[in-house]
């Protein structure tokens, strides 16, 4: 009865994000080395993570050239600043976001001086661009990656279920997976992601969602 | 009461199924089982929102080579806060003093890898040279056309030496400036393109081998700015000139965050 359905099968089986890189060693290697002044592994870091703190950037500052500037210092200050990177306490991936998070916000602010200066010459109201937050942003590169990590089994399930809005029921069907065998993938999916959002997501931590204490 | 099964509040959060009247009295009355729904259900939105992150396009190649220019640059010197770190890494485990004292020994231990090869140093080279030459043309020099707001005119006076300034960190690349050492024991600053800060800039000189720097002043809003030096000053050992962002935060020390750097010469 699955073949009758109407929804044909997704060829989703490619890693969700570009964060992604095929054969690679695990994570936590690759976050020791860097700490350890690994030159090597800080070109992996920005082989594997310069996409997402571009995205970062480039979502949040209007001018294309500030989004390089800052994904640049982003990885300049990382390097530099490595000896304060503690992988207990989140990933390589979460450290940097934060780290480019708080530039964009630097500049955000930066901007937002000049326009009022402009503003108050020109005695015109400010229609800044208002970009996508900065938090949100890291939160969906976070859960992103984590969604990348997980099992094929769980990622595809869940794939099917955020981008084709399907239903456990439809998801089954077309995938000729039990339904019981869906809710639990789905299930630990999602308690994946949740985890690994509460440790590198930039909202749920201690710094909120305010712009104070980046400087 | 008992809690809501986790299976039930994921399903509930990602609206796959209704909560029948037993769950609802439930979370009429439960903090952490509401709680728990509301951030499954933010993390499915998230989630829902990853799909155009698939394909996220390289950063183009000048940002990489922009990486290694300033890793480069910032390991000739060792940045503040790096010494900041390595001192008080000292107070808790005394590690050798190699760490403290700047040059190649500071990168000790740090494995190079192709891309980071040190470079020779012909940076260091080509400055001496401008700055040779810089004497050998200026040798004498008007000071500062100054536009009221400076101190007082000088007469023509010697440079000792001088020092051209430029971008340090993550400080816009633009921002640059030069400072000179005039016979009068006067330091000249001229400064551009500084980025905005919410404080005030402040001037430093700092000797590269012990990072031990004291104060010079601050600029004030001119391009321009002449400060005093202590008559006793060791240039050869205080040899860089540091223009750092500093805040009104009853901290007299250097921020960490250096704007401009140059090293004298002459």
């Amino acid at each position: 009865m699955g073949a009758t359905v109407g929804h044909a099968p997704r060829k989703s089986s490619r890693p969700v994000t570009g964060l992604r890189q095929a054969p690679d060693p695990p994570d936590d290697d690759l976050a020791a080395r860097f700490r350890d002044g690994d030159e090597q592994a800080l070109r992996e870091a920005y082989d594997r993570y310069g996409r997402a703190v571009l995205h970062l950037a480039g979502s949040t500052l209007a001018n294309r050239s500030d989004a390089e500037d800052v994904t640049q210092a982003t990885f300049v200050a990382a390097w530099l600043g490595r000896e304060t990177f503690d992988p207990a306490k989140g990933s390589l991936l979460g450290w940097l976001l934060g780290i480019g998070r708080r530039k964009v916000i630097d500049r955000l602010r930066a901007s937002a001086r000049e326009s009022r200066v402009v503003e108050t010459v020109r005695q015109l109201p400010d229609p800044a661009p208002a970009g996508p937050n900065p938090d949100t942003v890291v939160d969906r590169l976070v859960v992103a990656d984590e969604l990348a990590r997980l099992p094929e089994d769980q990622r595809r399930m869940l794939e099917l279920a955020f981008f084709d809005d399907l239903t456990h029921q439809q998801i089954s069907t077309v995938t000729g997976v039990p339904l019981g065998t869906v809710k639990s993938h789905i299930r630990r999916g999602m308690q994946s992601l949740k985890r690994r959002w509460e440790v590198d997501g930039a909202a749920p931590g201690p710094r909120a969602a305010g712009l104070s204490g980046t400087r | 009461m008992q809690h809501l099964d986790h299976e039930r509040l994921v399903f509930l959060a990602l609206g796959e199924s209704e909560a029948d009247n037993g769950e609802s009295t439930h979370l009429d009355t439960c903090e952490p089982c509401r709680h728990e729904i509301a951030t499954l259900r933010h993390v499915a939105g998230l989630g829902a929102g990853t799909q155009d992150l698939r394909d996220l396009p390289d950063p183009p190649e000048h940002v990489w080579q922009g990486i290694v220019a300033e890793i480069r640059a910032a390991e000739e010197l060792p940045s503040i806060a790096e010494q900041r770190r390595a001192t008080s890494a000292v107070e808790r485990a005394a590690p050798p003093v190699e760490v403290l004292t700047g040059g190649p020994s500071s990168t000790a231990g740090v494995k190079k890898g192709p891309f980071l090869a040190r470079v020779p140093r012909w940076a260091a080279t080509v400055g001496t040279a401008v700055a040779a030459a810089v004497l050998g043309v200026v040798g004498t020099l008007a000071v500062l056309n100054v536009t009221g707001t400076g101190p007082e005119p000088e007469p023509q006076r010697e440079v000792l030496a001088s020092a051209p300034l430029s971008a340090y960190g993550s400080t816009p690349p633009e921002a640059n400036g030069e400072a000179r050492v005039f016979d009068n024991g006067r330091l000249h600053l001229h400064v551009a393109n500084l980025p905005d800060v919410s404080g005030y800039y402040e001037v430093w000189l700092i000797n590269p081998g012990t990072m031990e720097m004291f104060s010079v002043g601050v600029l004030g809003g001119a391009d321009d700015e002449l400060l005093p030096l202590p008559p006793n000053v060791d240039l050869e050992a205080y040899s860089v000139v540091d223009v750092s962002a500093e805040a009104y935060d009853n901290n007299t020390a250097h921020s960490g965050d250096s704007l401009l750097r140059g090293t004298l010469t002459g």
